[in-house]
């Protein structure tokens, strides 16, 4: 379902925006509440939350507590009322709480020297698949019907090339169109032999194995996407704001790298700009996602 | 040299990576194994060794594997995450009945896997339908590489199955939008595919007993056909190089001489880091000389369960390895160092080949059970070998002595080194670690450091071990058993009674620190200068011997070096940083490859051609390999 944003629902914006903006002072007497999203084993995240907030909170000088949400729509529930007041989260579905909330963007994840990445069609190479119109009637998978480098921009390629008349008409162009739930779960099925190609980010192809990863290669590549960011609730106070995007650059300082890795093992951070997820909200109406 | 022979150990980890939780945006992580999934693993491999360690069972199961990211054990994860109880495994287990113990954590993990189905099918929601469905897949892992050697067309029935399943689920979306149904009936269908396999091959009543456990289903064994899957680790293994790389010293090098106007050397070179030269399992693992002596040091994090009691230590005369060298006795050695091979025979912990050469032969032969070796492969291992220098240390002259630029403490220390102390016969620690002859006598020495195998036994005396370099290889003694050089000084003093003060045994702490020291000690990596250059100008030099053994026509060798270096060389590129180089590298792993061919076909002109643009495309690649 596309969030439309009518009448009603910007009311009801405004409306969470006051309760937002009422709140926020009392929250940072208390403690700067950090929402994460699993993206592995919950276990192993309680324990970098509770080494990274450790760290963050004698660097701002404001206690930092960090708490674990179901998914990105309870991260931006928990920014709307206030129970979070910042949350790391995947492009899409910021620009999605961005129209919703009006949630901030404050920083970027950087990997290998760049904010953003790409997704690719991956294929084996001895498949003899050397286009996107090679795979006319042949089976794809891709890793999740919301993901950016997983979906939604590899796909975007065969509307760039034609071959598929927009995002819903997909069947109509593959044999069969599968979600294997993950990158590497959608590599590894094109990698067996099970499906002709996959879509994922660019990265995806180092999560085969070494053998694996001298058999495939890719044919095409989507524009850059914009990473992971770090968002804030609308209202959260402009120095609280600074204080903890400040200390968050300073682990891109080499004393403090070893902390990334507490982080969804980003290679350090930028400050977001907002106008670099413009391609991702042009996707997410491309979509039906966001009006 | 850099480690290279472990594509076969990554692919076999690689393999069971499943990336768990909703897709990244970035690099994905891989997932650990799941706890009781794990623990099964690691009950395979151990019930395959002799004598069994059934207290290692035991833990395999009441206890996190190591590295394990989940603080808690199987059984712990069980009693939070299922409604299976463990008790008949575990009355297996106290029983030590191979067989049913076997059979019960087979029909476990099954269970489990049929468990997570149930709540997949049954969920409200994709995304705890996704969850169940991911939980259910990474159970499998622990039955997948048995499945997919022994029966494909049933492997990839699972693997679509799978494809299938989590398809059909439905999503979510993102805050409500783009949200889809699941559609239940083709849940039910795939579900069925893996359920129906799982009841004909891992839930069954009664297992054929089975000579080596395995993830093999049931009904291929019954049919008696000889399947070999594929060796592998168990969770909690570590092959990987240790980081920071150790330095490698050669003395050739040192001196200037290219090691590509040393073709034996170079040969050799390549056989310390060829697993070819090994036998099964060891091979088919990548285990090779470098993997266990990391760049002629040793590998601090090396450890492989039941055949490791702490990490850097292995017992390579168990059962894993080569079961006929298999010597019953759970002995893992703390691996040593060989930086300065030539000085320090005799070899063996215990000192127990005088030759190099003898004990070169054991290792390839015996403990890890590879073919004989040609008298060229010795020659040229030990050629290598014999270049390992000891790590250059500025606080101490070539004689042993310190120099001014060591510490106060250090030269404090160095004066009790040399005292005489009646505890010890009135020898003194100089007495056995000589500082003028790389601080070793090359004697072996019962010092109590050996727990008596047998009343009256004389198996006690270890090789003296120089203190060249120590500083970097805790921890200490022949079983590791001490972690520090302060740890080591304290053994001598309370089990000699020296009656050293507090202050003596810092100084002689210090003294150790400064001998064992070094001015680099470790390889410098930096964005260009990657351990993947390190890499790629070792293979290219390996590859360099060719120049010699082609006009030889000397297939045997060619083939040995055309088989390890094409193939670590397509392994290794996938540690490069610069990932847009990468279709080179394989292609010039290709092109070795070619070689090989080319005289596996006994094609001398093709294998020249080949070699000759290896060379050129290699030239051409060198500055974008990193």
């Amino acid at each position: 379902m596309a969030i439309h944003l009518n009448r009603r629902t910007m009311l009801a914006l405004a409306g969470a925006g006051a309760v937002s903006l009422a709140t926020p002072l009392a929250a940072q007497d208390t403690a700067l509440r950090l929402a994460f999203i699993p993206q592995e084993n919950p276990e192993k995240l309680l324990g970098d939350i509770e080494a990274i907030t450790g760290w963050l909170a004698s660097e701002i000088d404001v206690p930092v507590e960090g708490f674990v949400t179901i998914d990105h729509a309870a991260a931006v529930e928990a920014l709307r009322n206030g129970d979070a007041d910042i949350s790391f989260m995947g492009a899409l579905p910021f620009v999605l709480a961005e129209a919703e909330i009006g949630a901030v963007p404050l920083l970027s994840e950087v990997y290998r020297d760049a904010p953003s990445y790409t997704g690719r069609i991956f294929v084996r190479r001895d498949s003899g698949i050397g286009a996107l119109a090679d795979l006319r009637g042949r089976d794809i998978a891709f890793a999740d019907p919301i993901s950016e480098s997983g979906y939604l921009y590899p796909l975007a390629e065969f509307v760039e090339a034609g071959l598929i008349d927009g995002p819903g008409a997909a069947e109509a162009f593959f044999g069969r169109v599968f979600f294997a739930g993950g990158y590497q779960q959608a590599m590894q099925a094109m990698a067996e032999g099970l499906v002709d190609a996959a879509g994922a980010s660019q990265y995806a192809d180092l999560l085969l194995t070494p053998q694996q990863q001298a058999q495939v290669t890719w044919i095409a590549e989507s524009p850059p996407i914009p990473s992971h960011v770090v968002i804030a609730r609308p209202g959260l106070d402009a120095e609280v704001q600074d204080r903890f995007t400040n200390a968050m650059l300073q682990l891109n300082e080499p004393e403090n790298r070893d902390k990334l890795r507490y982080l969804y093992g980003p290679d350090g951070y930028v400050r977001a700009d907002s106008a670099a997820y413009g391609g991702v909200r042009d996707m997410a109406r491309r979509y039906g996602l966001l009006e | 040299m850099i480690q290279k022979s472990l594509g076969a150990f990554i692919a076999a980890l690689a393999s069971a990576l499943v990336l768990s939780g909703p897709v990244a945006a970035t690099p994905a992580k891989e997932a650990p194994w799941l706890p009781e999934a794990a623990a099964y693993r690691l009950t395979l491999f151990l019930a395959n060794l002799e004598p069994l360690p059934w207290y290692d069972v035991g833990t395999a199961w009441a206890e996190s594997y190591r590295g394990s990211e989940f603080a808690v054990g199987a059984l712990a994860w069980l009693n939070g995450s299922s409604d299976i109880g463990p008790a008949p495994l575990l009355n297996a287990i106290t029983r030590k009945d191979r067989q049913a113990v076997f059979a019960e954590a087979t029909r476990l993990i099954a269970r489990r896997i049929d468990e997570e189905l149930d709540r997949a099918v049954m969920a409200d929601d994709p995304a705890r339908a996704q969850q169940a469905v991911r939980t259910a897949r990474e159970l499998y892992r622990a039955f997948a590489d048995g499945i997919a050697a022994a029966d494909p067309d049933a492997s990839r029935r699972i693997g679509l199955a799978w494809l299938e399943l989590n398809s059909s689920t439905g999503s979510a979306g993102v805050l409500g939008a783009g949200a889809t149904p699941a559609s239940r009936k083709t849940m039910e269908a795939a579900r069925e595919v893996i359920s129906g396999y799982l009841a004909e091959n891992y839930l069954v009543d009664d297992f054929a007993p089975r000579r080596t456990l395995s993830a093999l289903p049931e009904t291929v064994v019954l049919s008696g056909r000889t399947i070999e899957v594929p060796p592998s680790l168990p969770p909690g293994s570590d092959m990987f190089d240790q980081d920071p790389l150790p330095r490698l010293v050669l003395n050739f090098e040192e001196q200037g001489i290219d090691e590509t106007d040393l073709p034996l050397v170079a040969y050799g070179d390549m056989l310390f880091d060829s697993a070819q030269i090994f036998g099964n399992p060891a091979q088919d693992l990548g285990v090779a000389c470098s993997t266990c002596h990391n760049r002629s040091d040793v590998n601090q994090r090396l450890f492989i369960p039941g055949a490791s009691h702490q990490p850097g230590a292995i017992d390579v005369d168990g059962a894993f390895f080569n079961p006929i060298f298999n010597d019953r006795r759970d002995d893992p050695i703390d691996i040593p160092s060989l930086r300065g091979l030539r000085f320090t025979g005799p070899y063996g912990r215990d000192g127990r080949f005088a030759s190099l050469r003898d004990f070169t032969r054991n290792v390839i032969v015996n403990e890890f059970g590879g073919d004989e070796p040609t008298p060229f492969m010795l020659d040229a291992l030990l050629a290598y070998m014999l270049e390992f220098d000891f790590l250059p240390n500025s606080m101490l002259t070539p004689d042993g002595q310190l120099t001014e630029a060591a510490p106060e403490a250090a030269q404090r220390g160095e004066a009790i080194f040399n005292t005489p102390f009646a505890a010890l016969g009135d020898r003194s620690c100089a007495s056995c670690h000589v500082p003028d002859t790389n601080f070793l006598d090359r004697q072996a020495h019962d010092i109590g450091s050996v727990a008596s195998a047998y009343d009256g036994a004389r198996t006690g005396a270890m090789d003296t071990p120089t203190l060249l370099g120590t500083a970097y290889t805790a921890p200490y003694f022949h079983d590791g058993s001490l972690p520090t050089l302060a740890a080591v000084v304290d053994w001598f003093d309370e089990s000699k009674a020296l009656g050293l003060t507090a202050a003596e045994r810092a100084d002689l702490t210090a003294y150790l620190e400064t001998v064992g020291a070094a001015d680099e000690p470790y390889e410098a990596f930096d964005a260009e200068n990657t351990a993947f250059r390190l890499a790629f100008s070792e293979l290219t030099t390996f590859a360099s011997t060719l120049n010699t053994l082609l006009p030889q026509r000397d297939a045997e060798h060619i083939l040995l070096l055309t088989d390890t270096v094409a193939a670590d060389l397509s392994a290794d590129a996938s540690t490069m940083s610069n990932l847009a180089a990468r279709p080179e590298v394989y292609a010039l792993a290709e092109r070795l490859a070619e070689v090989g061919a080319a005289v596996r076909g006994e094609d001398w002109v093709a294998a020249e051609a080949s070699w000759a643009a290896f060379k050129s495309e290699a030239d051409a690649i060198e500055e974008r390999a990193f």
